[in-house]
């Protein structure tokens, strides 16, 4: 550890050393994108990058696409990107996968809005409902494929998704929208941006909405189904080179979410954030430093509650050497904890240091390197419950989890039209603070739900190999990936009768219980043409293979819920077929989806339902006025009046109309 | 028979079809490059310079009156800024100038140098007057008499010369270098 640390320091002081003067600026994606045409990201390598260079196999779904997709939702606008799995549990409640492994509480998956974590600390899942923007607010979202985790740490293992919003600093975006729709669908929002002089400029969003929930076919106790998000989004100028961003969210909704063994919950979320990032542009580089926390607390069931605070700073630079090489090195200080039972308080902290080097080694070649080192120390204080107090002592989760994460990729920009890529990852997906030490007592303790925090992180490893092709004659392109991925120690979901720990009362907890690997295939084609018309197709292929550990098989992995191999469906598939002119847009989205078994959501987790496989329909026609308004009438799920698409509650159909004004 | 592997095969097959048969039904594809998007590049990439211009930005289009490849271009460079070409924070202006005036051309904030110009002669007057020049010709840039060479077909691609930028006085945003090709 001193040897790599000392390494990545004289390293990064040589660069700085030899660093040319360079001026940095945070990212105007606007411009960029429009000056290249074609979207700009920083999430491959935290350096800005084109699309199609990111040594990263990744999918950008623009602002134009989201407010072409009729959704109301994020996961039906990501349901349409290659490769990826959703599954739709209820009204406000959706579980994302990115090349199988899909799950309840979906814990592979790490996802960002503008860098920040909003993926639920405790157990390790996203609440898309939580995340406080607006539709109307995202720039693009980034969806990048297997893991990033030389970038964005741990758990970005399956893929990372990263929201980026308009930056007020460069996007004047205001809007107001109210929408109305079957299942008494009603929501409301608005967002403004605003500036003060030359050297303030923000944006305030937010939004109400109201659905009833799916028909209760389970049935199961449901709760209602509301959401209400408010956002702030600022950037002062506080000197030349140097501004300061300060974003805030808070979101309040009820959903009913689902929890596999344990049904359906109907929860309430009340989350919250604030972050502020300083860019200063300076001689050694573009400097960054930031900070945020995120504050949640969930009530399931009116009954058990969570409280999780995480809390990050970090600090980058970002810089170029010469003409070829460009580095950014990274440190970041990560704190998380959650009152468990017993007065306790499990919580760990992470001390990282990352760096990136990227070379166009060739006119045509580029090459990058990157790496990360995570050092976790977890800790438990206060008391046990009653039935745990006999034989458990703090002292179980005194313990440090080391882990190094890796991304390379070469990007041969073979000709004008052709690139070819080559990625090879290593990432972790880090136990869950549930699953590390989350005690609590049921039946005056004779059932205890236990943390084991003796578990090991998930290690992902992803081989990759692409090539993308532009065709100009269809105005679209053409894409083909191909994908090995190996995870081992995978993480099963507590179960009863756990075969490492022997106390006096009966146990569930966590457990590594197997291996995987998968291989696979993504391939996209589309097209755009002077009429207006314009169209996207893709499709993936996944095969995943399950090997359970000693003491499990192929059977008992299901009442852990990493039966992977039968859960993951092998085939799912988008085609988009749109029209624009200068008043109409008309859009059609047709996604399929094989067959696959899923966990019952009841209490008998041990038994997988079949989900046949299923296609589905939906469509937006809209009108665009004078003055910024449109009108749009949109629908999912058209071909039924309700669709099974996952293990729970069937899908309806619902319909939409949207009146909105932008300017 | 119809198994749930044949649906599967099916539609497979069935968007495929229907992928293609949209190409060919929908018509011939969008348009080439032409210098209305090479203009739209360069006038966007002006806006990434250290204190950069904005608004009214006048682009001497320098060209050979003794070559008609390089005249034709000229016109067609002219013909696409018209009255005045937006370009992000810039509104390109126009204004044609014969290679051997570069030197005393007025009031010209850029040079736009057309192909088969004496580029070497006309980047060595425009560093005199500390002046960038954009071109779209290669080996303009790899000479070091244009700073900034723009590509726009089969995709976007800048290259900068850094000495011929620092010979006019100019440095790039850090962003921007990052996403280009530096010679």
């Amino acid at each position: 550890m001193n040897k790599t640390l000392l390494l990545a320091a004289a390293a990064a002081s040589l660069a700085l050393v030899a660093a040319t003067g360079a001026s940095a600026q945070s990212i105007d994606y606007g411009s960029l994108e429009q000056m290249f045409n074609e979207p700009v990201t920083t999430s491959a390598t935290g350096s800005p990058q084109r699309a199609s260079q990111a040594p990263v196999d990744m999918d950008i779904v623009t602002a134009q696409d989201i407010q072409r997709s009729g959704a109301t939702d994020l996961p039906t606008i990501l349901s349409r990107v290659a490769g990826v799995d959703v599954l739709p549990w209820s009204a406000g409640t959706a579980d994302i996968g990115v090349r199988g492994y899909d799950t309840t509480f979906s814990p592979r998956l790490l996802v960002l809005v503008n860098g920040r974590q909003v993926y639920l600390d405790f157990y390790g899942y996203t609440a898309w409902s939580t995340l406080p923007v607006r539709l109307e607010e995202i720039r693009q979202i980034e969806v990048v494929k297997g893991p990033n985790a030389a970038l964005f740490g741990f758990n970005a293992v399956s893929g990372v998704i990263n929201i980026i919003t308009y930056n007020p600093k460069y996007d004047d975006k205001s809007f107001v929208s109210g929408r109305v729709g079957a299942h008494s669908y009603r929501e409301a929002s608005a967002g403004g941006s605003f500036k003060f002089g030359d050297r303030f400029a923000g944006r305030l969003t937010g939004g109400v909405s109201k659905q009833d929930e799916f028909k209760n076919s389970i049935p199961s106790a449901l709760g209602s189904d509301e959401r209400v998000t408010a956002n702030l989004d600022t950037v002062t100028e506080l000197a030349d080179k140097l501004e300061l961003r300060i974003e805030g969210g808070w979101a309040h909704n009820l959903e009913n979410t689902v929890a596999s063994g344990a049904g359906y919950l109907a929860t309430k979320y009340v989350a919250s954030d604030l972050r502020g990032t300083l860019n200063w542009d300076t001689k050694i580089g573009a400097l960054q430093a930031a900070a945020y926390e995120n504050r949640l607390r969930a009530n399931f069931v009116d009954a058990a509650v969570v409280v999780n605070k995480v809390q990050v700073a970090s600090v980058q630079d970002l810089f170029k050497v010469g003409v070829n090489h460009t580095f950014r090195v990274s440190a970041e200080y990560r704190k998380t904890d959650m009152p468990v039972a017993g007065d306790g308080v499990i919580k760990y902290d992470v001390k990282s240091a990352a760096g990136m080097w990227n070379w166009q080694a060739l006119p045509k070649l580029a090459v990058t390197a990157a790496a990360r080192y995570d050092d976790l120390k977890l800790q438990r204080t206060g008391g046990f419950p009653a039935g745990l107090a006999g034989f458990a002592s703090n002292s179980l989760w005194d313990r440090r989890i080391t882990l190094p994460s890796y991304n390379a990729g070469v990007v041969w920009a073979a000709t004008g039209a052709d690139t070819v890529r080559v990625t090879y990852a290593r990432g972790a997906q880090i136990p869950t603070l549930t699953a590390l030490g989350a005690l609590s007592t049921f039946g005056g303790g004779a059932l205890i739900y236990g943390g084991n925090p003796t578990l090991e992180p998930t290690i992902v490893t992803n081989y990759g190999v692409s090539y993308d092709r532009a065709l100009p004659e269809i105005g679209g392109s053409a894409s083909i990936r191909a994908f090995y991925q190996k995870s081992k120690d995978i993480i099963g979901s507590p179960d009863f009768a756990h075969p490492d720990i022997t106390v006096p009362v009966v146990v569930v907890t966590f457990a590594n219980v197997s291996a995987s690997d998968m291989r696979g295939v993504e391939a996209t084609l589309k097209g755009a043409y002077k009429s207006g018309v314009r169209w996207t197709a893709n499709y993936a292929y996944t095969d995943v293979n399950d090997k359970p550990k000693a003491g499990y098989t192929s059977a008992t992995l299901i009442g852990k819920v990493a039966a992977y191999a039968l859960t993951t469906p092998k085939h799912r598939a988008n085609l988009n077929v749109g029209w624009d002119d200068a008043k109409w847009s008309v859009d059609g989205f047709v996604r399929y989806q094989s067959k696959f078994q899923m966990n019952d959501v009841g209490l008998t987790r041990g038994a997988l339902e079949q989900v046949d496989g299923y296609t589905t329909l939906a469509a937006r026609v809209a009108r665009k006025f004078d003055q910024g308004f449109t009108v749009a009438v949109s629908g999912q799920g058209l071909t039924k009046s309700r669709q099974r698409q996952t293990s729970g509650l069937e899908v309806d159909r619902r319909v939409f109309l949207t009146l909105s004004k932008t300017w | 028979m119809i198994t749930p592997q044949s649906k599967t095969l099916n539609l497979r097959a069935n968007l495929v079809r229907a992928a293609l048969a949209a190409a060919v039904v929908c018509g011939p594809g969008l348009a080439h490059a032409d210098p209305a998007k090479d203009l739209q590049v360069a006038g966007r990439a002006l806006t990434f310079l250290e204190n950069g211009p904005t608004g009214r930005v006048v682009l001497g289009v320098v060209f050979d009156p003794a070559k008609p490849a390089s005249v034709a271009e000229k016109n067609a460079v002219m013909a696409a800024i018209g009255g005045g070409y937006a370009a992000g924070a810039v509104t390109l202006v126009g204004k044609p100038v014969e290679a051997d005036d570069v030197a005393g051309a007025a009031g010209v904030n850029a040079f736009f140098v057309t192909g088969g110009v004496n580029y070497g002669a006309v980047g060595g007057a425009a560093k005199a007057r500390k002046i960038v020049t954009i071109g779209s010709a290669p080996a303009c840039v790899a000479s070091g008499a244009c700073v900034m060479g723009v590509t726009t077909d089969p995709k976007v691609e800048i290259v900068v010369n850094r000495s011929a930028a620092a010979a006019v006085g100019v440095a790039f945003k850090a962003a921007f270098r990052m996403m280009i090709k530096e010679i």
